[in-house]
């Protein structure tokens, strides 16, 4: 037994919370592992990406599911992808390493992100005070996931399903990002 | 006071009753109301005094244009300054008091003013208060002030939340006109998503207001109609009470919303929703507004606009005055005496400017064609009007009409000039109008209601289309077109008593002719000169009778005098409304370490840098005074270990197979050579070649490595890398990732950091001096198996390392280090026992690294490899950043111990004297060092390398002091590196 110990907490203690019939709390259930686009690598990701998880490389905005047990990967950036995995397994990196071999250059961002799930028949209504970008399922269909800035935070707005937003801000912001979400469901609401 | 005035019909709900007080006096009124026309209701003709000359007011319109019936809203904290009272919904509890005046409305002994105005007109101030020149901010500008109107400020918070919000549309309609609905209702049919936004808190515009039929039914019933299909169309959205205020570049609007102000309490939700509205096409329909003729003493209280007393009228149910007269150059108000006779009102004369015959019978009426009112007569508010024959005719109300002006303000404030239409005699919007707007209806110079329905159905087609959705074939609704026939007439020669162009400036047609004969007569001089359209209502029942009154005395036509610049905002925009919810704590994001919470409940004192929060020191009881922590932190790091919380560094993840060749170019020192496990420190220079940012860089790996960045340049060394990579060499083979706030970061400093870490790691990982040397680094696990990242780095100049964990695991490592090093007296230490330790050892930090020094200036020089080119390499050997007698990083001690200096003094040769020329440099980081127990800094000075051991004056004149200090090495303390080896 060692004589000192470590215990990984959620950024937020793993609030939730709910406004009516919406519900906002952290996203603990989440590791996240950023993948990177050796330069003339595509074809070789792309087909390592295919065999791990069958999945595709998302198109930009958009994301591509492996249902409820595998990744869901996102496009953040030109070459660039996020890999959401379910909490739990194998350390993420390792998980995603082993998978992809050299097709990829991963990094850890489990850490790196406090995520909130913002889900309800107010949800958009909520967003609508913080996000500049066009959430409408007509523009923003489930699956739809961009970087943008929330209340001055860089982060990223993923709608996983219609009414349902899992949202991400650099850790370090927890406290101002639930500030401002939490906010805006109270407004609306 | 009863509802004198509340007469028949209109769409207010009699049923329903709303107290409301004016001036302390208790009155009633009902749900639809404004609180104009709930003191019309009551019978209150006059509501305010003039702002320049106190002047006695009442309610001059029945929309956003008002000029006169500005009031203070509400009380205590809430109380709202120039309140337009025609927009105010009425609500239970509403507080008014009138503003502009002195001890009462009724009794102002400023309209002392109004007797002084032959000596008080245009340019007056700026003739007057020019000698002597002290007097003006003293005296002067107090006295004008102290007499000027307006209403007060609480001087209190705001209690009020608001906020703001991003909306995004297919179609934005500005107004719910006739125009608007029908525009609406075609696009939202067609599935489009529609944004409909109207000022009014009841959609329907001047439906609401004339007594015009739609498909055999009153206009106000088919604009609830289409109000209510609207509401009930999923894809359309529509904003009441939401004023379009301004038209912004690539489809973007900005809308006030006032979500709450119709409500006594808003109830913790947001007061006014400001929004930033994104639109892929949008339609003006925001109809017009009506203009006023200049005739003597046409201010009176109950000269009002025709259209306003129609509005009251039909809409409200109220009777402006009981015994009314109508001056028109126009048919329009022709209708508003029909109306009023209509409702039994007496209708004492109609004047219309025109020759001809009446269009319409009157009866009862004196109608005079042809006519003019050269004055008025009443104290307090109108009396009788005086004709151009001397005729008398009594009135407590007068009706003008000069015509109707489209409201283009949002067609032109992308700069688009407007276009003067000789068949409206208005000007109507520009021929080339914001990219994707379209103007239907009156907003676009057609006046009629039938037009306006097809104009605005046709722009909803249209824009639909645009978007890709197809109108359904509709049936146009029927309506007939009224006869708007008009002969432009500006002002009454030879009036009575000065005529009113800009009601709420105080701006008279007399001003005008001064403003002409002193030369100022283009329409930004006039403005400027008089302060025509300067108050708070932007001149919009001023603005156009002002330049055609120029237009006449220059001779030129009104076409070649224009108009002056339309800008944001078309109504007010409250400051609060621009903050939002930014305000006190929450004014900006806040980053916090992942100790943070670890560090408060040790009782640290936090400072912020940048948006993070940092422990700037943590005091002990009895620690009574900064300095006393500080040292303490200072003096027991060095003597046994402390841990301080290093995670807002920078950090980014670099991988890819020529990621060392991105490292080797963005450092102006030398990175091929770094190998796996080892940390070096790199300088980056700007491109004109001057110091950027400096830190580490570890090699995790063949093609992994971990940097390092300043706090205060994460972001911008982030950028710059990303710019690097993607756009000066897209040939590299390189990827970056922000792991700033992925990792806790931690370090460990002093003599018995080792025998800590030792206690944390496993006990598989040696870190002896032998195995992990100075500039050495790796993953670990730590605490049964946990990853962690080790650096031996010191910024301190200790015996230290950096120890790294995932940030969720950062609480819980300080806590585990604390306590592992128990045994060693371990304490935390904060951000300026930090500072302290980095100036004892000479390292440059932000005070140094300014943006304006060199590697050589900051003794750096030596890391400009010579052997590779780097970004800033060769502008960095330009002749100018090459002097022999640059300013160099060099220390400074008091030459008496016991004296202190600050950062920022100067230095100067002694006896010297304090001049820019004799400037050799300045101080810039001092601390006082417990080690050395007397005060130190860095700073820069000519040759200081080569000065050490002379004496120089730091004067500091801000603090009027001077210190004589020694130039000496920056390295005060274990200058060998003896410590941080060991």
């Amino acid at each position: 037994m060692p004589e000192f110990k470590l215990a990984p907490e959620p950024f937020l203690g793993g609030y939730s919370g709910n406004f009516g019939a919406n519900r906002l709390e952290e996203a603990t259930d989440l590791s996240i592992v950023s993948i990177a686009c050796p330069q003339g690598g595509r074809k070789a990701l792309e087909s390592a990406v295919s065999k791990a998880w069958s999945l595709r490389l998302p198109a930009p905005g958009r994301t591509e599911s492996a249902g409820t047990d595998g990744p869901v990967l996102m496009f953040t950036a030109p070459d660039q992808y996020f890999a959401l995995l379910p909490a739990g397994g194998d350390p993420p990196l390792r998980h995603v390493q082993t998978a992809l071999g050299d097709a990829a250059y991963c990094t850890d961002q489990s850490d790196n992100w406090v995520a909130l799930r913002m889900s309800g028949p107010l949800a958009s209504a909520a967003l609508e005070r913080i996000c500049p970008v066009d959430i409408d399922p007509s523009a923003f269909p489930a699956g739809s996931a961009t970087r943008t800035v929330l209340e001055h935070i860089g982060g990223i707005v993923f709608c996983e399903e219609e009414g349902r937003f899992l949202l991400l801000a650099p850790s370090s912001f927890a406290g101002s990002f639930l500030h401002a979400a939490e906010t805006s469901i109270k407004y609306v609401s | 006071m009863s509802e004198s005035h509340r007469i028949a019909d209109g769409l207010v709900d009699r049923t329903a009753v709303l107290g409301f007080s004016f001036n302390g006096r208790g009155m009633a009124g009902h749900p639809g109301d404004t609180l104009a026309s709930a003191l019309l209701a009551n019978g209150r003709r006059m509501v305010g005094r003039s702002f320049k000359y106190h002047r006695p007011r009442g309610v001059f319109s029945a929309g956003s244009e008002e000029p006169n019936a500005l009031v203070q809203l509400g009380s205590g904290a809430r109380t709202e300054p120039n309140t337009r009272a025609t927009t105010v919904e009425l609500f239970d509890g509403l507080e008014a008091t009138s503003q502009h005046h002195k001890l009462s409305l009724d009794f102002d002994p400023m309209a002392a003013n109004n007797l002084l105005s032959p000596f008080l007109a245009a340019g007056f101030y700026y003739k007057t208060f020019m000698w002597p020149r002290r007097f003006w901010e003293k005296l002067y500008e107090p006295l004008i002030r102290a007499s000027a109107g307006l209403g007060r400020l609480s001087m209190q918070p705001d209690p009020d939340a608001y906020d703001k919000g991003f909306r995004h549309c297919d179609i934005l309609v500005i107004g719910a006109g006739p125009a608007g609905l029908s525009a609406a209702l075609t696009a939202g049919r067609a599935g489009a998503r529609v944004v409909l936004a109207d000022e009014d808190f009841l959609p329907g515009g001047r439906l609401n207001s004339e007594r015009f039929e739609i498909d055999g039914a009153p206009g106000s019933e088919w604009a609830t109609k289409a109000a209510a299909e609207l509401d009930s169309l999923p894809n359309v959205k529509v904003m009441r009470r939401s004023t379009v205020y301004g038209a912004f570049d690539h489809g973007v609007f900005g809308v006030l919303e006032r979500a709450a102000d119709h409500l006594p309490d808003p109830s913790g939700k947001p007061r006014q929703i400001l929004w930033r509205l994104y639109a892929k096409r949008s339609i003006l329909c925001a109809g017009a507004i009506e203009r006023p003729i200049a005739f003597g003493n046409n201010d009176r209280p109950g000269v009002m606009l025709a259209g306003a007393a129609r509005s009251y009228l039909n809409r409200f149910g109220v009777a402006a005055g009981m015994k009314a007269a109508v001056f028109t150059n126009n048919d329009d108000g022709w209708r508003t005496a029909a109306d009023l006779s209509r409702k039994d009102v007496e209708v004492t004369a109609v004047i219309d400017t025109r020759d001809g015959t009446a269009p319409v019978n009157i009866s009862g009426a004196s109608i005079v064609m042809g006519g003019r009112v050269i004055g008025t007569a009443g104290r307090k508010a109108l009396r009788s009007i005086t004709l151009a024959g001397g005729q008398v005719v009594p009135a407590d109300c007068l009706a003008v009409s000069g015509g109707w002006n489209p409201n283009v303000h949002l067609a032109c404030h992308l700069r688009g000039r407007p276009v003067w239409n000789p068949e409206i005699a208005a000007f109507v919007p520009p021929e080339e109008l914001p990219p994707g707007m379209a103007a239907a209806g009156a907003a676009g110079g057609s006046l009629g209601l039938s037009v306006a329905l097809k104009q605005g159905a046709a722009a909803g087609k249209a824009a639909a289309a645009d978007c890709g959705f197809k109108a359904p074939k509709q049936k146009a609704p029927r309506a007939d077109d009224e006869s708007g026939a008009i002969s432009a007439f500006w002002h009454v020669s030879h009036s009575k008593g000065n005529a009113w162009v800009d009601f709420q400036n105080d701006v008279t047609f007399k001003d005008i002719g001064v403003s002409f004969r002193e030369g100022f007569r283009a329409v930004e001089h006039l403005k400027r000169y008089t302060t025509l359209g300067m108050g708070t209502d932007q001149g919009k029942t001023a603005n156009v009778p002002a330049l055609a009154i120029m237009a006449e005395m220059t001779g030129r036509s009104i076409k070649e005098t224009g108009t002056t610049v339309y800008r944001p905002p078309y109504t007010p925009v409250p400051i609060s409304a621009f903050a939002g919810r930014a305000r006190g704590k929450d004014f900006r994001p806040v980053r916090l370490t992942p100790s943070h919470v670890w560090a408060e409940r040790r009782g640290a004192v936090f400072v912020e840098s940048g948006a993070w929060l940092r422990a700037q020191w943590f005091p002990k009881d009895g620690e009574d005074h900064w300095r006393q922590s500080v040292d303490r932190e200072v003096v027991e790091t060095r003597g046994s270990v402390g841990v301080c919380d290093v995670s807002t560094l920078g950090k980014i993840d670099i991988q890819g197979r020529d990621a060392n060749e991105l490292l080797n170019r963005v450092y102006a020192n030398g990175f091929s050579t770094l190998q796996v496990g080892k940390v070096r420190y790199g300088l980056m220079l700007r491109e004109d070649g001057i110091a950027y940012d400096d830190g580490t860089t570890a090699r995790l790996g063949e093609s992994h490595y971990v940097m390092t960045t300043t706090t205060a340049n994460a972001g911008l060394v982030f950028a710059q890398l990303e710019f690097a990579r993607q756009c000066l060499w897209p040939g590299l083979d390189v990827h970056l990732i922000s792991t700033t706030d992925g990792w806790a970061q931690f370090a460990v400093a002093g003599p018995n950091s080792r025998n800590l870490l030792i206690r944390i790691l496993d006990p598989e990982h040696d870190i002896s001096n032998e195995a992990f040397p100075f500039m050495a680094c790796g993953e670990f696990t730590a605490c049964g198996g946990h990853p962690v990242r080790l650096f031996r780095i010191s910024f301190s100049g200790e015996l230290a390392y950096e120890i790294a964990v995932p940030s969720k695991c950062g609480r819980s490592m300080m806590a585990a280090l604390l306590k592992a090093g128990e045994a060693y007296g371990a304490i935390p230490y904060g951000l300026e026992a930090l500072g302290v330790m980095r100036i004892e050892k000479g390292h440059p930090a932000g005070n140094e690294l300014n943006g304006q020094t060199t590697a050589l200036n900051l003794g750096l020089d030596r890391f400009v490899s010579r052997k590779k080119d780097c970004i800033g390499g060769v502008l960095s050997r330009r002749e100018a950043l090459q002097d022999k007698d640059a300013m160099t990083l060099a220390g400074f001690r008091p030459v008496d111990r016991e004296q202190s200096f600050n950062a920022g003094a100067h230095f100067f040769a002694d006896g010297a004297e304090r001049t820019p020329d004799n400037d050799e440099g300045w101080m810039s980081s001092v601390a006082y060092s417990p080690m050395l127990g007397h005060t130190i800094g860095l700073g820069f000075i000519r040759r200081g390398h080569e000065r050490r051991g002379e004496t120089v004056t730091a004067a500091d004149p801000l603090r009027k002091k001077e210190t004589e200090v020694e130039i000496v090495s920056p390295h005060f303390f274990d200058p060998d590196g003896e410590r941080l080896r060991a």
